[in-house]
């Protein structure tokens, strides 16, 4: 088997993506009583994955950044905010899980690693 | 948006999370109905709503699940939503009482159809329902935690 450094580094970057997520729902938290209001939410597993369904080169993959994306698509309340909280949580538990998940296969990974430098001594 | 909570994206990692999300969908429409039984409680005695010569009617709120067709075409229930609000058609209480400003010509004052005792009913069954969607989540939580720690 081989461990290849570019999955470690694609966690990482998930890992950060995740961190990231959990600021822009922590801030989608905060203002959710601020009229007019739109939830934000961070844009990224899933365009990469199109990206790599759509066979796109190594070096564009690695180019990908996640980004703030505004979400309209969520009817507003009366005062045209668009959070509910109970959906931010939920989405703040998933994304902690995620990022868990995310950290166990890194670790994993590294696991592997250390091995195969310590079975040589 | 395509983000990996909207319903077109599909994950793997997204069918993993779906009884977390059924249960976010229910705790949206609890506390929509939460809102809706404080509005009937607080509106207990109007007797004049602006714009209409009626007492205040009193709301409930109607469920609808949301279905979803599954990627081998059967439908999938993936939670709930409010269809809608309804209004209560019951008649009003009538109460003689002729020095109100809104008595009618004949000393009677509508009160609204609204049962305090029955919306405090309904308050225990919503709340209820809304802490056990959040039970479902924390156990949800510990399920994948669990899961988790076997890679360890």
């Amino acid at each position: 088997m081989r461990v290849k450094a570019e999955g470690s580094e694609m966690l990482l970057r998930l890992m950060s993506a995740a961190t990231m997520r959990g600021d822009v729902l922590a801030n989608n938290i905060a203002s959710q009583s601020m009229p007019g209001y739109r939830r934000r939410d961070v844009v990224f597993e899933e365009t990469l994955r199109n990206a790599i369904e759509k066979g796109a080169s190594k070096r564009k993959i690695e180019e990908f950044q996640p980004e703030i994306a505004i979400d309209f698509d969520r009817e507003p309340r009366a005062d045209g905010n668009n959070v509910s909280p109970e959906e931010e949580r939920t989405m703040l538990r998933e994304n902690r899980l995620r990022y868990e998940l995310y950290a166990a296969m890194l670790s994993g990974r590294s696991r592997l690693i250390s091995q195969a430098i310590n079975s040589t001594t | 948006m395509t983000t990996i909570y909207g319903r077109r994206a599909n994950l793997a990692l997204d069918r993993a999370f779906r009884g977390m999300r059924i249960a976010a969908t229910a705790l949206d429409a609890e506390r929509a109905r939460i809102d809706v039984i404080t509005k009937n409680i607080a509106n207990a005695r109007t007797t004049r709503v602006p714009g209409s010569d009626e007492p205040y009617r009193r709301e409930e709120v109607a469920f609808a699940p949301i279905l979803e067709r599954a990627a081998n075409g059967r439908i999938e229930f993936m939670g709930v939503r409010i269809d809608g609000v309804l209004q209560d058609d019951a008649p009003f209480e009538e109460v003689f009482d002729p020095n109100h400003p809104d008595a009618n010509d004949r000393g009677v004052v509508l009160y609204p159809n609204v049962n305090t005792m029955k919306e405090m009913a309904d308050l225990v069954t919503a709340t209820r329902a809304y802490e056990a969607s959040l039970t479902i989540q924390e156990n949800f939580e510990r399920m994948a935690e669990r899961a988790l720690r076997m890679a360890e």
